[in-house]
């Protein structure tokens, strides 16, 4: 899908007036979100490099939300305040959803799939915490290589 | 990682023991054991040797071993010519077949001459060849057969090399509970020589390199603790921290006590933690992400933290209490820290805990009850102080997770050898980690844990794990029920466990509580206990 929008990659559309297609995705921002909304979080990134209007709609963290909840029940709303206070969905979703619910799928159970955020969160709000300490302590008690509590979730998976 | 079998021998002795496990022999037997000074493990296997002499058999069956390695010529030779002794009579055997072999025999001046009462160790039954009355009634086709297995098979250096140092380590130990420290050293020295021949970056050999280094702190540092209870307290809370990243015990617990605690102040609005051992406050941000998105709102939580006095006028204790502070008004919830400065729990008191009678309490306690099972016959027994304050608080749930391991016994040769079989196990898991400096930093701690079950004694030993059984018995007898932690808590930590890259993790429930384990073997235990509401302090089962 990404694709067949790449031939839409310049912003002056002033010259071919006579040329110009009918129809210019980027004139139509709503259909290009519902498009977007539909990617998974690989090609969501690839999409942000296309075009500066692109790329300030793939930052848009409504896009990221739809990521973590998509195959789970809508989260009730006060979901959406915390994740942002922690940090945003895009992150929330690059360092915890994607690499948990990579790892468990493997396993395959499902009684799990609504877990998997509720895990990812909690994870996310450790990671979060550690964060704080090393920007706002003097440094003594937060090193430089200090642990982040989410790299074994980087490392790859020894299967 | 092989684990000892203690019924072989060095691996090389003849296969007709191989595995029998200790039949105990009649009574009899056993009282002639006892005062020829036999070695009781292997009267069970049917071998007769002298305690005392069990190193010297040892070296010179390897010494055979070797022999029959290098020159299989004249092995054939054994099997038809020559009369073999009673192999039960272990020593006197090992010296006949050694003497026909081509090496020189024995000479008395290998005997270790004891420099402090200057008297050899070994009895005089083992000058070269002696002519035994052969006891006849050996079969000579099986030693044919057993001498013939040795040959296709050829050990492992390494194994051979690790299985051994684990019978050191053991017979060091031994020597150690019997108070002769001289034989101990001598042990220690012969250990030392061969971690050079095997590798200590993992495996066996890692794992005795440290608790070598314990048995010599013991020996030659005494019993009093020393460095190694001396670390700062910033030391500690930084390996803690290494810990909990590079294995996911510390993270089983703490999602598991949050959950129990989650549960436990359901449809309750005012709450108050009480963690029994800060540090950097790990636990904490996962619940108060919970209890903001909890249905209804998240109540007023206030957190009660315990940890050691800071030494250089920074309350670290404070600084921790702050960033909680900061994550909790990030995500709206309201919340108050209180920050106990105490080097020992038993020094807390109650009252300093400002336990407002109508919040909930909760009691949150990860490997720290295990501390105060010390006795000091000259006070109170410190446990019992503890328990019972709790109970006056009357918690609502009170989290404990300890280690699953009996390291509190007694007898210092079976505190070691659990602590043997404990922290190989522990080691073991430890190997799926990848991450730097997290790996190194965790064995320093667990280093330190076994260094302290080792070596110290007393006041100075505060690693004084218990077995999940013990504590139950002992919370149940405090006026204390087991509340069962639920389905939850289990998905939730086998989730967790899914995601560590080790195939290895198992956790079990157990009775209403979860463990944690490698390979089938607990290494951690969580329960949820609440305060019995009578006044009774042994609630029948």
């Amino acid at each position: 899908m990404v694709e067949n929008h790449s031939r839409e990659d310049h912003e002056t559309g002033g010259e071919n007036k006579e040329k110009r297609p009918k129809f210019f995705i980027n004139d139509h921002v709503d259909i290009l979100i519902e498009i977007l909304e539909c990617l998974d979080g690989r090609s969501l990134c690839v999409a942000a490099s296309v075009c500066r209007l692109w790329c300030t709609i793939a930052r848009n963290d409504s896009l990221w939300e739809n990521l973590c909840f998509r195959h789970v029940s809508p989260p009730p709303s006060s979901v959406r305040s915390v994740v942002l206070a922690l940090g945003g969905y895009k992150r929330l979703y690059t360092g915890c959803v994607r690499p948990v619910r990579s790892r468990l799928g493997r396993v395959r159970r499902a009684t799990w799939a609504g877990d998997e955020v509720q895990l990812s969160l909690s994870l996310f709000c450790v990671d979060y915490y550690e964060r704080l300490g090393g920007s706002n302590s003097n440094g003594r008690l937060v090193e430089k290589s200090s642990p982040s509590s989410l790299m074994f979730l980087c490392k790859p998976v020894n299967v | 990682m092989v684990l000892y079998d203690s019924a072989t021998l060095g691996g090389s002795c003849s296969g007709s023991s191989s595995s029998s496990s200790s039949s105990k022999p009649p009574p009899l037997q056993q009282r002639q054991q006892k005062q020829q000074d036999i070695d009781g493990f292997l009267a069970g296997a049917g071998y007769r040797v002298r305690s005392s002499e069990l190193r010297k058999v040892a070296q010179r069956l390897e010494r055979l071993e070797t022999a029959m390695v290098n020159s299989p010529a004249d092995l054939s030779q054994l099997a038809s010519d020559t009369i073999h002794y009673n192999p039960s009579d272990l020593a006197s055997w090992v010296d006949s077949l050694l003497s026909e072999l081509t090496q020189p025999p024995t000479c008395p001046s290998e005997f270790i001459m004891d420099p402090v009462s200057n008297q050899t160790v070994v009895s005089d039954a083992w000058t070269t060849a002696e002519p035994h009355m052969p006891q006849v009634h050996q079969n000579i086709s099986y030693e044919q057969q057993s001498l013939n297995n040795q040959l296709t098979v050829v050990p492992a250096m390494e194994e051979d090399s690790g299985i051994r140092l684990v019978h050191m380590l053991m017979t060091c130990a031994e020597c150690v509970q019997r108070g002769d420290f001289s034989l101990a050293t001598s042990c220690l020295e012969d250990m030392q020589g061969l971690l050079t021949r095997v590798n200590t970056v993992c495996g066996i050999g890692k794992v005795a390199g440290h608790f070598i280094d314990a048995l010599s702190r013991r020996i030659f540092q005494g019993i009093g603790g020393g460095s190694v209870n001396g670390g700062s307290a910033y030391e500690n809370e930084l390996l803690y921290h290494h810990f909990y990243e590079a294995c996911p015990y510390l993270k089983f617990a703490h999602f598991t006590a949050n959950q129990a605690i989650l549960e436990a102040f359901d449809g309750h609005d005012c709450v108050h933690v009480v963690d029994f051992n800060l540090m950097h406050g790990l636990q904490w941000p996962a619940l108060i992400q919970a209890l903001a998105l909890r249905p209804g709102g998240p109540p007023l939580l206030r957190l009660t933290g315990i940890g050691p006095p800071s030494p250089d006028g920074r309350d670290s204790l404070r600084e921790i209490g702050l960033r909680l502070a900061e994550l909790a008004r990030s995500v709206n919830v309201r919340f108050a820290f209180r920050g106990v400065a105490a080097s020992r729990l038993e020094d807390v008191k109650p009252w300093m805990l400002q336990v407002n009678p109508k919040e909930s309490v909760a009691v949150n306690s990860i490997m720290q009850l295990h501390r105060l099972l010390g006795s000091d016959p000259n006070r109170n027994s410190p446990i019992e102080t503890v328990l019972s304050w709790i109970r006056s608080l009357n918690p609502k749930i009170m989290t404990v997770v300890e280690q699953e391991a009996n390291h509190n016994q007694p007898g210092f040769l079976d505190r070691f050898t659990e602590a043997l079989h404990y922290y190989s196990t522990m080691f073991d898991s430890l190997e799926a980690c990848t991450v730097q400096p997290n790996k190194a930093l965790a064995e320093i701690y667990i280093q330190r844990e076994i260094a302290n079950v080792v070596s110290c004694e007393g006041s100075a030993r505060v690693e004084r794990h218990e077995p999940l059984s013990k504590w139950r018995t002992r919370l149940s007898g405090a006026g204390f029920r087991p509340l069962h932690l639920g389905s939850n808590a289990y998905k939730q930590a086998s989730m967790l466990l899914t995601l560590f890259s080790a195939e290895g993790y198992s956790v079990e429930e157990n009775d209403g509580c979860l463990t944690l384990g490698w390979h089938s073997r607990p290494l951690i235990a969580a329960s949820a206990w609440q305060a019995v509401s009578d006044g009774t302090a042994d609630f029948p089962a």
